[in-house]
């Protein structure tokens, strides 16, 4: 009897200890990984990194970059965005309980993990293939292309967000507004969407973090520029893809410079999961 | 067996005074439950009318179609008519502006709109009426007076309603409800998420605003009933049991099941 | 919409008489419901734009591989000979690639997984699950191409060092042994595997974790009441309770792995040689396409959406079975 006690003891402390060391594991990886960004990325933070462009390679920056990645971001975000928000509202305020609002709903989460890369294709050959047919190759890749890829991975996590947080609105509220003779329209826009404004915001930044750190997308829709340009149709550089052409390139100096990329790229999507995070937990105590 | 037959054949009403809603032969169905079955009853004008009975009895669902709310919802059906100065409001030609701009109506839980106070007034009446920004200063601050909450908040109008406590806030949706100017007034439960003080100021406005509209009440507090009704309807399994002046219901009751529900017996 | 009469119409209101009015609101009823009918309109063609883009995916890609396929047809998928000089395609290599290095990251990623979810729900003191939780899911919002520069820079060189030691340790052992023998380049499929296995090890820790916390405490406490210990109440009560979600949880991190991109492109080594040893470079069919998409033309490129095709079909495939698995317990819960 004590002998079968003392195995399943045993058993327990030694499945104890292991869970506790497979966490202990999985935050080694986060410091390890953190850790080596920042160490690489500090040293390499200079004065030019914000001045100069790509052109100048190692006697470079990344400015070029910079802007092209907040152009291609926010272009990402006001085509996504009201797309996914509309979108999840319909979901949320029409489809709740159809089976089309539960297949749109069920697809969605698997656009939502969809090959980052496939989605790239899709946009290559959606956009930049008819571009470059109709103006003879004068336009091919563009900065307008890279936005649509990249509002292709913000769309799902908008639609969910958007969904859920419209849910969590009393349907009192509905009702109330409703009784006044207000149409649906109107409720939905002005009473219900800022009911549930913070927690639509969230979904929108939670978008933004995601998109901002791909780079699989970009490479044959936006493709890639060593010179500064705002032109949505021109060819456009972004932090991730010049980093991971510089990380390729065999120059050490380069590497640096890509390490000094990966540390404002981390910090920024990053420092936006957190803020998402501490909004979402406040939004949950908000609306009563 | 015999009331019944009693009961449907006549509508039970009050005493003299014109009737506002005549309710003739209503049922209703909830994913295919009967919920109510055959009501007949005439709601005085200028009065009010407190619905009382125990949970599941069908008194708010009742209340609930008499502004049509429950067809936001799937599956739900009523037959019969309902007469709101002598026409079918569950006609699906009675226009639903125009029911909803004479029914206005508060809820169990206060729900003001998140925006300011002004704002939660004055967005129900900016959907049917286009008013200059005097008016409708004035019109905002009627209803708040009204609804004996202007001296409460008039310095603080451009603040988020819901900074308000519970009371003020289901004093605001009476005001945003009356600033429609409607002739009835349903209010269901409106004080069960409230404290005593704010109960009591919300029975004291109930007795203040029947000089001007008609009101129907539901509650599940039968003091409430005998103190701000002049009429009550007893409503049990779906079915109006008793229909009359509060105060005979409350002291010699026609039925048996309102003296015992009355008593304390059951519910 | 609103006219001049109405305007004063609402201003004397009350000395107007009745019929004017009522006109009014049953003009603003039509109105509104026309609008009602506009805005939903609008907001269904948003939602089926989530349907258009899936579908337009699997075409869109499906139409700019037609070449490919069409010439080679199954030949395609079974043929592991990809030379671009004499224009051959075989995919074998890649998705050979693919499936072994997500095979290696669910086999170290689950245990790990699991391990974390048992350790934030069962064991650790409740100040520090909040906190430990919201580090792990950090890992997941790492961007993938700075897992690719970790692995490169760092993680290639350390698993440099200590491949030699696996050479002569695992390397020893009967029919797996084969696995583990060859030159300690750092580079290769196990890499990657390992790489893979800490991206989504957040994805499925934070969806075991989800889970064990639905299941109804009475049942875990009834088993505890018994004199089971944590370790039986986990393995016995709320694993076999969330067994279907568990399992979507994991096909939701292998189709992140087969998917993944960035984060394998470096530490692959970029071989199309099939080989018995995991310690020899590789390739995967989104770092092919990475690699060499831009250099391709003509039926090369062909080849290359073919197989962004055939990835999508099959991270289809299987996060359709994530979700479908992952709804029985929200059923279950009467979700």
């Amino acid at each position: 009897m004590s002998a079968v006690y003392a195995r399943r003891r045993i058993t327990n402390i030694v499945a104890l200890v292991l869970s506790g060391c497979a966490t202990l594991l999985g935050l080694i990886f986060l410091v390890w990984i953190l850790w080596i960004t920042l160490e690489n990325g500090i040293s390499a933070i200079t004065p030019t990194l914000f001045t100069k462009i790509t052109a100048y390679a190692d006697q470079g920056g990344l400015s070029n970059a910079i802007v092209g990645s907040l152009i291609m971001d926010l272009m990402a975000l006001m085509i996504c965005a009201p797309i996914g928000v509309l979108a999840g509202t319909y979901l949320a305020e029409y489809a709740s309980s159809t089976r089309l609002g539960a297949s749109i709903r069920f697809l969605n989460d698997i656009l939502l993990s969809a090959p980052s890369i496939v989605l790239g294709l899709f946009v290559y050959v959606i956009v930049v293939l008819p571009m470059s047919n109709l103006t003879n190759g004068a336009i091919s890749f563009s900065g307008f292309a890279g936005s649509v890829a990249l509002a292709l991975i913000g769309l799902p996590v908008i639609v969910r967000t958007t969904d859920e947080m419209l849910q969590l609105v009393p349907g009192t509220l509905r009702e109330a507004a409703l009784s006044l003779g207000i149409p649906q329209w109107k409720l939905t826009m002005q009473v219900l969407m800022r009911a549930a404004f913070s927690g639509i915001l969230t979904g929108v930044l939670l978008a933004l973090a995601r998109l901002a750190g791909e780079t699989a997308p970009l490479l044959f829709t936006a493709f890639g520029n060593n010179f500064m340009t705002a032109h949505p149709l021109d060819k456009m550089a972004s932090m991730p893809v010049t980093i991971y052409q510089y990380t390729n390139d065999p120059n050490p100096a380069l590497h640096a410079i890509a390490w000094a990329g990966a540390l404002l790229i981390t910090l920024f999507v990053l420092a936006l999961s957190l803020l998402t995070r501490i909004m979402f937990s406040r939004k949950k105590v908000s609306y009563e | 067996m015999n009331d019944l037959a009693a009961a449907a054949a006549a509508p039970l009403t009050g005493a003299a005074t014109p009737a506002k809603i005549k309710v003739r032969d209503v049922h209703f169905y909830y994913h295919g439950y009967h919920a109510l079955k055959g009501i007949n009853m005439d709601i005085p004008e200028k009065q009010v009318t407190a619905i009382i009975g125990p949970s599941g009895c069908g008194k708010s669902t009742l209340l609930r179609i008499f502004n049509r709310i429950y067809a936001i919802y799937p599956k739900l059906e009523a037959k019969g008519s309902i007469e709101l100065d002598g026409e079918n409001i569950l006609d699906p030609s009675y226009s639903m502006n125009r029911l909803r701009t004479k029914v206005g109506m508060v809820f169990q839980k206060p729900v003001p709109f998140p925006m300011t106070i002004f704002e939660n007034v004055a967005y129900g009446i900016r959907h049917h009426e286009r008013l200059s920004r005097a008016d409708m200063e004035i019109r905002v601050e009627q209803a708040l007076r009204s609804a004996a909450l202007w001296d409460e908040v008039k310095d603080k109008l451009k603040q988020s309603a819901l900074g308000l406590s519970g009371g003020q806030q289901q004093r605001l949706c009476i005001a945003r409800g009356i600033a429609l100017r409607p002739e009835v007034l349903l209010l269901d439960e409106p004080t069960s998420a409230l404290d005593p003080i704010a109960t009591g100021r919300i029975e004291q406005l109930v007795e203040e605003l029947k000089h001007e509209y008609t009101i129907v009440i539901v509650t599940h507090n039968m003091q409430q009933a005998a103190r701000c009704s002049d009429r009550t309807a007893f409503m049990y399994l779906g079915e109006l049991i008793e229909f009359d002046n509060t105060e005979k219901i409350f002291t010699k009751p026609g039925k048996k099941q309102t003296e015992d529900y009355i008593t304390g017996r059951f519910g | 919409m609103i006219d001049e009469t109405t305007r004063g119409n609402a201003l004397s209101m009350q000395a107007t008489s009745a019929e004017p009015l009522a006109r009014d609101t049953e003009h603003r009823s039509r109105a509104d419901a026309r609008h009602d009918f506009i805005f939903r309109i609008l907001l269904r063609t948003c939602a089926l734009l989530v349907l258009a883009a899936l579908l337009g995916a699997a075409l869109s890609t499906l139409w700019g591989g037609r070449d490919v396929l069409f010439k080679d047809g199954f030949k395609f998928l079974f043929s592991a000979d990809w030379n671009p000089v004499e224009d051959q395609y075989g995919a074998l290599a890649p998705i050979a690639g693919t499936l072994v290095t997500s095979l290696i990251a669910l086999v170290l990623a689950v245990p790990v997984s699991f391990g974390v979810a048992l350790f934030l729900t069962e064991i650790a003191p409740n100040w520090m699950r909040g906190p430990v939780a919201t580090a792990i899911e950090l890992l997941a919002g790492i961007p993938s191409i700075i897992y690719g520069m970790w692995g490169l820079f760092v993680f290639v060189p350390f698993m440099a060092g200590i491949e030699p030691w696996l050479n002569d340790t695992l390397g020893n052992i009967p029919v797996i042994g084969a696995l583990f023998h060859g030159p300690p380049l750092g580079l290769g499929l196990l890499t990657a595997g390992i790489v893979l296995a800490v991206m989504i090890l957040p994805f499925i820790s934070s969806v075991m974790r989800e889970v064990f916390q639905t299941v109804p405490a009475r049942l875990k406490e009834s088993s505890y009441a018994l004199g089971s210990t944590t370790w039986e109440v986990v393995w016995d009560i709320v694993l076999p309770y969330t067994r279907s979600a568990v399992i979507g949880g994991i096909f939701l991190g292998l189709g992140r792995a087969l998917g993944e991109t960035m984060a394998v492109t470096f530490v692959l080594g970029n071989s199309y040689n099939i080989t018995s040893s995991l310690l020899m470079p590789g390739t995967s069919i989104s770092s092919s396409i990475a690699n060499e998409f831009n250099e391709a033309v003509g039926l090369h490129r062909s080849a290359l959406i073919a197989l962004g095709f055939l990835l999508f079909v099959v991270t289809f495939i299987v996060l359709l079975i994530a979700r479908l698995m992952l709804r029985q317990l929200a059923r279950k819960e009467g979700r």
